[in-house]
């Protein structure tokens, strides 16, 4: 909600400046951002009484000295006849109408009515709704505008459960479905209530006799309906969080008031009906309480002082809760008062200690899982639970975002193939992924598993013994049963018959109840352990990668430790990666053949053929400067 | 001729994987509060309307139900769970204050952006003793910054509103560029929700806090697309290390 700088300091006597309303409306808890002399508010769904200039100057006393001293008619009003009926009273307990007759349409507005539309830069509509949203905005009570020559029969307020179409005030068709609080009119809907009124009793810029609505609804008659008929409203905002329900007969007196300052006004009466009294909130005075649950010591003076700033009485040990505060019920409820009038950041802190109990750590098996994954070259992965295939007992999410995310997996191999390919399609020719998550179907009840699923494809791995080993089912079975001789998993071949790729390398995959994973596994000494910091991340490229390989031989083995402290930190911005993948010592000819592969990628763009041969050869002129060593077919001066 | 031809072969640098950094965060979380003597305890992804509103105070009419909006599965007779306070709900049922525990793990909300995701992860973390004050909070919230960002980081208590906690506060820190970041929510548990688990409100009271981990992770790494943790990219996850 967008609230003027000026709007608010003109009933503060110290005239702050914005930066310090702006430090004093953090303080308590009301978020904004600054925009020329705009207060841009966010306000907690709570706080329903601050939606207004009114509602947040009554904040702001407890800081200041702020008058509201906006002008009301007095007068004695006559009763306005009006053949109503209120069929759902518990929706609407209270509501009031006010009937007026203008003698001419002001064509210009003038004091606060004509700085809302100009300091906020807002289009009007016509008189009497254009006044109906500057008191909104003074008062935080949303009022209803019906052209009083358009209303005709009796006027009923009740709940509909039928498809209706309606037509919104701003020419929007909406089709009324499920349960509505509506008004209508000789059986026609007029006006969705709390949300928004109909084209068909609307007030134009001729409209000179007006009924003016001022009602309250339960919120939860109201919540929910803007979003579900996509109707920006500002009357649901404020109707879903609360409005206050005293308010009416002073803001349909400010109402004529405002109307009386730009034309004289030849009619009005006004009428009330209330259903059902609404007590005053009473919570007993307990600063002991209060002082326990912040962890301060104030006296009752400065806490009672407090909360009278705040608008609440107080009488003998009893606080009175003001009707606009509907989220205050609780000696909790006082003491965030307080807390917030303090400042949170004042409330000084006290030491706490826990009770150290023996506490157990079920997850011992599963770290030591992953440990022993890390140690062989997986990466852990997290997916997300939602496919778009239903599956033999898989649950079907009611609200999906859209049809690729209907279901929750029923199992976690799907996702790791994916995953697998993701990373073939980037080029990575060793991929070991694992994943641990609970997994969930439904049959006659919704049952949970947890599971690991590991899944493996490409070479063994990136250094000269497992470069030119295939991960298969095989290499998997050994690898657990290294730690696990005792168990026989059952490793699957995933075929790539119907993938989408042209990689012939095995896929082998693994998916299992980690609870049925066997405590051996704890006994195992892992090398890898989770890193001490927290790396700072260097955005990676999307771009493709080139590959080159470069074979040395070496005569004089003493420069193999030179060779390889110059390649594998050899540095350039498009070396992506560097290792050696070939070793071979030939005892008969007393020579070395060592291979080290190069991946080249730009961060920038796709590099071409003469940027790569550039660094290229930059690494083969430096490395044969190395004497002793050669690169076969190749003379030093190429 | 090499003077010297037994020499041994480079070293073999043996491929390590990574951790997957969300958890490596929540891992690191979880093992801070329990050394302050938090228990572990979890809890269903899916849950019923009960514990996951209901038990929480967040009644029917509520705004703060819309503002979860929830993906709800099986004809609505169950939800995913919008955040990890229904397993502290779960735990204040089963045992008898005083009792501190924490809960980690996935949660879904309906949102999908490059700053929303519709499952992320939170570490809640619930505390239940005789005269828990808000100052006591503030003292653990302290800790728990102080820890994971260094002593010098600057933070502050903002009022804010959550059903479950009454005094309610969001807790930001002091960027390096100088712009307040939002960290967590905590609060004093709301009394409502102490008697909803059937303990005495005029004898025990509580405190109650919850992190993003993605957040956490997004800060501490220097990560700026939320989505990067979720495409499974080998280039991503090897910087983990």
């Amino acid at each position: 909600m967008k609230i003027a700088y000026k709007h608010l300091v003109q009933y503060i006597e110290e005239a702050p400046s914005i930066e310090h309303i702006s430090n004093k409306l953090f303080q308590l808890g009301h978020e904004h951002e600054i925009d020329g002399d705009i207060f841009d508010m966010e306000f907690t769904p709570n706080r329903g009484d601050c939606l207004s200039i009114n509602g947040l100057l009554r904040d702001l006393a407890v800081f200041y000295k702020v008058e509201i001293n906006q002008e009301i008619y007095t007068e004695k009003l006559n009763e306005l006849e009006l053949d109503f009926e209120n069929l759902s009273e518990s929706t609407c307990p209270k509501i009031s109408f006010l009937k007026l007759e203008i003698d001419q349409i002001p064509e210009i507005y003038t004091n606060s009515l004509d700085s809302y539309f100009t300091d906020l830069g807002l289009n009007k509509n016509n008189f009497f709704t254009d006044v109906s949203n500057y008191l909104s905005y003074e008062t935080g009570q949303p009022t209803h505008c019906y052209d009083a020559s358009k209303m005709d029969g009796k006027l009923l307020f009740h709940e509909v459960e039928k498809n209706e179409e309606f037509k919104t005030l701003l020419d929007k068709k909406i089709i009324l479905t499920g349960k509505n609080s509506v008004f209508s009119l000789n059986h026609n809907v007029i006006n969705l209530a709390g949300i928004v009124g109909g084209k068909s009793t609307s007030c134009s810029t001729d409209t000179k006799t007006v009924i003016v609505e001022c009602a309250f609804f339960q919120p939860e008659a109201i919540i929910g309906k803007s979003v579900k008929y996509d109707i920006q409203s500002e009357a649901s905002h404020k109707f879903e969080r609360g409005a206050d329900p005293e308010c009416h007969e002073k803001v349909l007196r400010r109402f004529i008031k405002l109307v009386s300052e730009h034309t004289n006004i030849k009619d009005m009466s006004i009428i009330s009906f209330e259903y059902k009294d609404n007590p005053i909130h009473q919570i007993p005075v307990n600063v002991h309480k209060i002082n326990q649950i912040i962890g301060i010591n104030i006296t009752e003076d400065d806490y009672l002082n407090y909360l009278s700033k705040l608008n609440f009485g107080i009488d003998k040990d009893i606080i009175k809760v003001p009707s606009f505060r509907s989220d205050i019920k609780t000696q909790n409820d006082l003491a965030e008062e307080v807390a917030r009038v303090i400042g949170y950041d004042s409330i000084p802190r006290s030491e706490i200690s826990i009770p150290k109990n023996e506490k157990t750590n079920h997850k011992d098996l599963e770290n030591k899982l992953r440990l022993f994954l890390l140690d062989h070259g997986f990466y852990e992965v997290i997916n997300s639970p939602f496919v778009s295939l239903p599956a033999e007992e898989a649950i079907k999410v009611d609200n999906p975002l859209d049809s690729n995310r209907e279901y929750i997996r029923t199992n976690i191999t799907n996702s790791l193939l994916e995953n697998l390919l993701f990373n073939e399609r980037r080029q990575k020719d060793s991929i070991k992924l694992f994943e641990i998550s609970d997994i969930y179907s439904s049959k006659s009840c919704i049952n949970k598993k947890r599971k690991i699923s590991i899944i493996a494809s490409g070479r063994v791995g990136e250094n000269y013994i497992d470069f030119s080993k295939k991960i298969n089912k095989k290499y998997l079975e050994m690898l657990f049963q290294e730690i696990l001789p005792n168990e026989a998993f059952d490793f699957k071949i995933l075929s790539r018959e119907l993938l989408d790729t042209k990689i012939k390398n095995e896929i082998v995959s693994l998916e299992v109840d980690i609870h049925k994973f066997p405590d051996d596994i704890l006994s195992y000494e892992e090398i890898s352990s989770p890193p001490d910091n927290f790396n700072e991340y260097i955005p990676i490229s999307d771009l493709p990668c080139s590959i080159k390989d470069i074979s040395y031989s070496v005569k004089d083995f003493s420069k193999i430790k030179d060779l390889s402290d110059l390649l594998l930190n050899y540095q350039s911005d498009i070396v992506k990666n560097v290792f050696i993948f070939d070793y071979f010592k030939n005892e008969k000819t007393e020579e070395i053949k060592i291979g080290f592969r190069f991946v080249f990628q730009s961060k920038i763009a796709t590099l071409t053929a003469s940027e790569i041969d550039m660094i290229y050869n930059e690494i083969v002129i430096k490395s044969l400067d190395i004497k002793g060593i050669t690169i076969p077919g190749m003379k030093k001066n190429v | 001729m090499p003077e010297n031809n037994n020499i041994s072969p480079p070293e073999l640098i043996k491929d390590r994987g990574s951790l997957h950094p969300i958890n490596h965060m929540k891992d690191s979380i979880m093992d801070l509060l329990t050394s302050f003597g938090f228990e572990i305890v979890n809890g269903p992804e899916i849950e019923t309307e009960e514990f996951n509103f209901d038990m929480l105070n967040i009644k029917k009419s509520h705004p703060a139900r819309q503002m979860h909006d929830t993906f709800y599965v099986e004809n609505k007779s169950n939800l995913l769970r919008t955040h990890t306070s229904p397993v502290q709900i779960r735990g204040m049922l089963e045992k008898k204050p005083p009792l501190a525990f924490i809960s980690g793990g996935k949660v879904f909300r309906k949102d999908d952006d490059a700053t929303h995701l519709p499952m992320f992860h939170q570490v809640e973390g619930i505390y239940v003793d005789k005269n828990v004050s808000f100052a006591q909070l503030k003292d653990l919230i302290y800790k728990i910054i102080y820890s994971l960002f260094g002593d010098d980081v600057e933070l502050r208590f903002r009022p804010s509103y959550f059903p479950f906690t009454e005094p309610s506060a969001e807790v930001d820190i002091l960027s390096r560029e100088g712009k307040w970041l939002e960290i967590l929510g905590c609060g004093l548990v709301n009394p409502v929700v102490l008697e909803n688990c059937n303990i005495d409100s005029n004898e025990y009271s509580g405190l109650a806090f919850g992190l993003g981990i993605e957040r956490m992770a997004m800060l501490k790494h220097g990560v700026t697309d939320i989505r990067e943790f979720y495409k499974s990219n080998l280039d991503f996850l090897s910087q983990f290390k």
